[in-house]
């Protein structure tokens, strides 16, 4: 083994991801010690210590309603992703249908394309077609943003397991259904669950989507801050951004319990 | 039932899902762009390249984007570099690291910019400090504070892509090198950039595609005066009401991005082999 990078090279180096790592976290450290601050107005660094603004936001229905809608659009995109993703990948990995390609390539377009262009594309389709946006209209689109995550991750997995799994049980006598559900599926598993999560993520954090499609009753949480950003942001504000943070921190252990980081970080 | 039938029947809700909810959006956005009041025109096109506002915004998505892109590259490969020469508990936390940004909303990562580059905010008030900048110097509002903003939000694609394919690169090619006389830094740059370039292409296309195309932090960081494509498109969508022309600027946007994508990656490809 050759070694010895040169000494100043390494002091460089450890100096170099100091920096990047501090720029990575600073804005979210800055929001979480905002939140905490006795001052009237967003200060950096916080003057004293206080919760008020947390229990502003607990008692604020705005943020309630906001975080409500958030919170049930983004578990019923998780389900409805996670079952259309999770099949398809199957389906795809069997590499037994026409076109194999083309149909893996329209699976992972949405990833592709920019989301405000679909997000025009989405509006003027459902304003033409049924008028007024509805809760609806975001659970299809976020579904169609999510679905190409479930794909990736259920792919991943599929394709270190075993290929014989599958046939053993066809040669044993397993019917169709009880091939799928009991063979193929758990075997998926890691899979759809780490791209459930990266699915609720999505549409829990997803503001493209959401600001195209606002209506006065149809905020979700993103797009509140969002609209408090652009006018007069108090402390509350941190204080709702700050657990946003704390559930994408959440959000990553279990991921990371659950099928570990490292295997989708370069997928 | 065979198993081409079975496999229809699972990927069947998906195709039609993404038929009518996304590839049928897509064309209702580009007949619009190409719709006037009196049928089929390219009045909307003309509009926007023939107004030297929207062709100055323009300039400005696509300058802004190659520089954040740039900016991304060249801190994204040696962070990569060295994720993948530490050990592998230090490995898992730069990753965390790395993930935890990328999975929170992109409002609240720039609002905290907003807060750290605002006249009052911490990043000003150090280079006052230092003597760097006069009174009243604020960095919000500026296309420097989109960069800032931009480039944090888009390091983790670019780093993740060239980690991808840095880990992959077998370590006696690093080994030989060094044997065979190269200095480290010389090996770095005739053994492992080239091998990882097809990660910096990949996450190039990510992030100049992403900065041409987000508009919650230009919005928020660039403030009204600073307009890119992507903030011009939303003010049509919301403010001005004009959805033809909004298709025909997405359209624009998205062939912009198509046409600086070409080019590079024939560089790119040119310098592989």
């Amino acid at each position: 083994m050759v070694k010895a990078v040169p000494l100043p090279l390494r002091i460089l180096a450890r100096v170099f991801v100091a920096v990047t790592v501090l720029g990575l976290l600073a804005p979210l450290i800055v929001v979480v010690a905002a939140s905490v601050s006795e001052n009237q107005y967003i200060s950096f660094p916080p003057q004293g210590f206080s919760l008020i603004w947390y229990r502003k936001v607990l008692s604020s229905d705005d943020y309630m309603s906001a975080a409500a809608l958030s919170f049930g659009l983004a578990l019923a995109v998780t389900v409805a992703a996670t079952l259309i993703g999770g099949a398809a990948a199957i389906a795809i990995h069997r590499r037994k249908l026409p076109y194999p390609q083309l149909i893996g390539a329209v699976f992972i377009s949405p990833l592709m394309l920019p989301t405000i262009i679909y997000a025009i594309g989405m509006l003027m389709l459902w304003s033409s077609m049924f008028g007024v946006v509805t809760v609806f209209t975001l659970w299809i689109s976020h579904t169609i943003i999510a679905t190409p995550y479930v794909v990736r991750t259920t792919l991943a997995v599929l394709s270190d397991s075993d290929p014989f799994l599958e046939e053993a049980a066809r040669t044993m006598g397993a019917n169709r259904l009880q091939r799928l559900m009991l063979v193929v599926v758990p075997q998926c598993l890691p899979g759809l669950a780490a791209g459930a999560f990266f699915a609720f993520n999505l549409s829990f954090d997803e503001a493209v989507l959401s600001l195209f499609l606002r209506k006065p009753d149809l905020t979700t949480l993103p797009v509140e801050i969002y609209s408090k950003l652009e006018f007069s942001p108090d402390p509350s504000v941190a204080a709702v951004s700050s657990i946003m943070i704390a559930l994408t921190v959440v959000l990553i252990i279990v991921i990371d319990r659950v099928v570990g980081i490292k295997k989708f970080a370069s997928t | 039932m065979t198993d081409r039938t079975e496999n229809m029947l699972l990927v069947g809700p998906g195709l039609l899902l993404l038929a009518l909810a996304f590839l049928l959006p897509i064309f209702q956005m580009l007949s619009l762009s190409v719709t006037g009041p009196s049928g089929l025109t390219l009045l909307n096109f003309v509009n926007f390249l023939g107004d030297p506002f929207y062709l100055g915004v323009l300039w400005r998505t696509i300058r802004l984007s190659l520089l954040i892109t740039v900016i991304c590259a060249l801190i994204g490969f040696p962070l990569a570099y060295i994720i993948s020469k530490v050990g592998s508990t230090m490995r898992l936390w730069l990753i965390a690291i790395l993930i935890l940004p990328l999975m929170t909303s992109v409002v609240v990562r720039t609002f905290g910019w907003m807060v750290l580059l605002s006249r009052s905010g911490l990043i000003p008030q150090v280079l006052q400090g230092l003597g760097l900048a006069h009174r009243g110097f604020a960095l919000i509002q500026t296309e420097t504070a989109i960069v800032i903003g931009m480039v944090q939000v888009l390091l983790p694609f670019m780093t993740l892509s060239v980690l991808g394919v840095i880990a992959r690169i077998d370590p006696v090619l690093e080994e030989a090198a060094r044997t065979m006389g190269c200095s480290f830094l010389q090996t770095v740059r005739t053994v492992v950039l080239p091998l990882s370039l097809p990660g910096i292409i990949a996450g190039s296309l990510l992030a100049f595609t992403l900065s041409a195309s987000s508009f919650v932090t230009p919005n928020l960081l660039g403030g009204a005066r600073i307009q890119v494509l992507a903030t011009s498109i939303y003010n049509s969508v919301t403010q001005t009401l004009d959805w033809p022309f909004a298709s025909a600027q997405a359209v624009i946007l998205f062939a912009g991005i198509i046409l600086t994508l070409i080019p590079y990656v024939r560089l790119m490809g040119d310098g592989r082999g």
